[in-house]
């Protein structure tokens, strides 16, 4: 029995180290305010530097792949880019199998030692950044097998993590699926992309406040008059209220640019959390719970001029702002059972340990303090979110006739204010479509402390 | 009796040391391994073997050997385009085929586009910089008869952990004398897909 009870006293303090260790190793997002920084000051090359100096656990390799593919990608490192993409996507692949281990450990530790597989959305947005990688590198048919794939991501409930009502469907991925068929001249595919984008917009307004892109107005219309859908076409008309809308035929004998602009940055996790004595007992409880915090927002759309007779401005196509809030609100009830249930369990395992030793009241108390602090200590919300994705994307379409073009490119506040412009030189040929992008990140943007 | 635990530790050790280390194991090229579902080597042999030799044994060949003056019909490469949901290297079963097809004795194949300017480059080189009696003039290139192209295409059926997937490989053999086709191959290869439930 004694021999049992000196078992136990050895086996609690090495326990409790353990947790303490744990605790130690702060949560993958609490290291990235360099990483912020470099981008605050648009320096996305340094920016990436920073964030690859973090050497990411198993658990985290799918973040970290996700949010070094984005900052390669702002850095202007294209083929990079997608690499790193591509292999979070491989990974997510083999990680959404249920690992028993890491349930058990997120029951006991901390929601943060399951691997990161990233929220639906996000899941869909490493899909988006691949195809416009290949958009603007030329390579449509590449681009046509990540519009493949987010239909097979979206279509299949079974690879959903949570059901969060209003995104069941991703309307920029549909919207950008609906262009790279277009793009193919694969018309009964665009059409049927554009009709699930304009489906999505209509029923996301009210959760996500994302309008009708002013663009996808005329892309339905013209689509459906080119499919010869007569009464399609004039149901739209009445419904946006457009009378002339350039014809597919007409597109065709110009070429057109694509700009996206990628706005700020999607919000952060940040922990919340109580602690308090329960005077019954003596011991301390503790629950830490993820909260989203928006970042600033000051952009209000870009527009972009090839001359005086040449322009358009681009409309807000995805508020990831928003459909990140949501998902977590969807997940609350869920993530707040599991971290009621491990504080349970951890006060569980601390009285245990508070009372094993009945020969040495005195040690035993000591080790179910620390058993105690060790589980306080380890009480961390889960707080990694694919942080550098933007707050919102926008789109604009401007078709031109053929030739060399400088296009002015301007970003403007809420109070009309430039923030940024800047001109790139274009050719266009006849029928070609060109696909450029801007990331643009305020200066002032919130940073970690 | 501590002597034996001492080996048996060490044994342990030695067991868990080995499983950190790299491990490669070669293959035979026909062994078939399936690791997630996706379009791999095996694929793409099984793509071309059956390609060839249908290729090979169809009228196609007859007819143009029957023709007078000649002898071997010349083909090459276009686009293979690849249309389905993965990203697929085409260039391996279209390399495999040109392998084959060259090793067969039946056809010749000529470069293709990129590899044609490279050539004409060290030709022109040679115009100005070889032994007169070892130079290639300009203007002999072999031109072709027949061109092969070619989509793979696919319908991936999802539910859960479980996936249905279709791939079509269609080959086209087009007369560039008059935009005949004279040939068409299909491979259809339908896979189960189920992904494992669990992981450590």
């Amino acid at each position: 029995m004694s021999a049992g009870g000196v078992a136990a006293g050895v086996r609690w303090p090495s326990a409790s180290a353990c947790l303490a260790a744990l605790a130690a190793c702060a949560t993958f997002s609490d290291t990235i305010q360099s990483t912020e920084r470099g981008l605050a000051q648009q320096q996305p090359k340094a920016a990436l530097a920073e964030y690859k100096k973090l050497k990411p656990n198993a658990a985290d390799r799918v973040l970290y792949l996700m949010n070094t593919g984005m900052l390669e990608r702002m850095a202007g490192d294209y083929d990079e880019s997608t690499s790193s993409l591509e292999q979070a996507k491989h990974l997510v692949e083999q990680l959404r199998a249920l690992s028993l281990r890491e349930q058990a450990l997120s029951l006991t530790v901390n929601d943060a030692t399951k691997a990161f597989i990233g929220e639906d959305f996000e899941r869909v947005m490493v899909n988006n950044y691949l195809a416009l990688n290949y958009l603007e590198q030329g390579k449509l048919d590449e681009a046509r097998v990540e519009a493949l794939q987010v239909d097979v991501l979206l279509r299949d409930r079974g690879q959903k993590t949570t059901i969060v009502k209003p995104y069941e469907e991703d309307a920029f991925a549909r919207y950008l699926t609906g262009i790279v068929y277009e793009d193919e001249r694969e018309w009964s595919d665009a059409m049927i992309a554009y009709r699930k984008a304009y489906e999505a917009y209509q029923k996301q307004l009210k959760a996500f406040g994302v309008e009708m892109p002013e663009t996808l107005k005329h892309d339905l219309i013209r689509l459906a008059d080119r499919m010869g859908l007569t009464d399609e076409a004039k149901k739209y008309r009445e419904e946006f209220d457009i009378k002339d809308t350039m014809s597919e035929a007409e597109l065709l004998q110009r070429g057109e640019i694509i700009l996206t602009v990628h706005a700020g940055l999607a919000p952060i996790k940040r922990e919340r959390s109580t602690t308090l004595p329960n005077p019954a007992t003596g011991r301390i409880l503790r629950i830490a719970l993820p909260q989203y915090r928006s970042r600033a927002r000051p952009f209000a759309y870009a527009s972009l001029a090839a001359d005086a007779s040449h322009s358009a401005r681009t409309s807000r196509v995805e508020n990831i702002d928003a459909i990140a809030e949501k998902t977590l609100d969807a997940e609350m009830p869920l993530i707040t059972a599991r971290a009621v249930a491990r504080m349970a369990a951890k006060d569980t395992i601390a009285a245990v340990a508070g009372s094993s030793n009945s020969g040495d009241s005195g040690g035993a108390a000591l080790i179910g303090l620390l058993v105690n602090v060790a589980g306080v200590v380890t009480e961390r919300a889960d707080t990694r979110s694919w942080f550098t994705l933007p707050g919102e994307i926008h789109l604009a379409r401007l078709a031109l006739p053929p030739g060399d073009y400088g296009i002015r490119i301007e970003l403007r506040g809420r109070d009309e204010h430039v923030l940024d412009s800047g001109e790139i030189k274009v050719t266009l040929r006849k029928g070609e479509k060109k696909y450029l992008s801007r990331h643009w990140i305020p200066t002032n943007l919130e940073v970690r402390p | 009796m501590s002597q034996l635990l001492r080996a048996g530790l060490a044994l342990c050790a030695l067991v868990a040391v080995s499983a950190c280390a790299t491990k490669v194991e070669r293959l035979d090229e026909s062994q078939a391994v399936d690791l997630s579902g996706a379009w791999n080597d095996t694929d793409s042999r099984m793509v071309s073997q059956e390609m060839i030799q249908d290729s090979l044994s169809r009228a196609w060949l007859q007819e143009f050997r029957g023709r007078a003056g000649q002898n071997r019909p010349a083909v090459i490469v276009g686009e293979v385009r690849n249309m389905s949901h993965e990203h697929i290297n085409t260039q391996t079963f279209t390399l495999e085929m040109e392998r084959a097809l060259i090793n067969s004795g039946k056809v010749d194949f000529v470069a293709t586009k990129a590899e044609r300017l490279g050539i004409r480059d060290e030709r022109k080189d040679q115009d100005l910089n070889a032994r007169e009696d070892t130079r290639n003039a300009m203007g002999k290139e072999l031109g072709a008869d027949f061109m092969l192209t070619g989509t793979i295409n696919t319908i991936v059926d999802p539910s859960g952990d479980t996936q249905v997937r279709f791939y079509q490989v269609n080959l086209t053999l087009i007369s560039l004398a008059d935009n005949r086709k004279v040939w068409v191959g299909q491979k259809d290869i339908r896979k189960l897909v189920t992904r494992s439930k669990l992981r450590f």
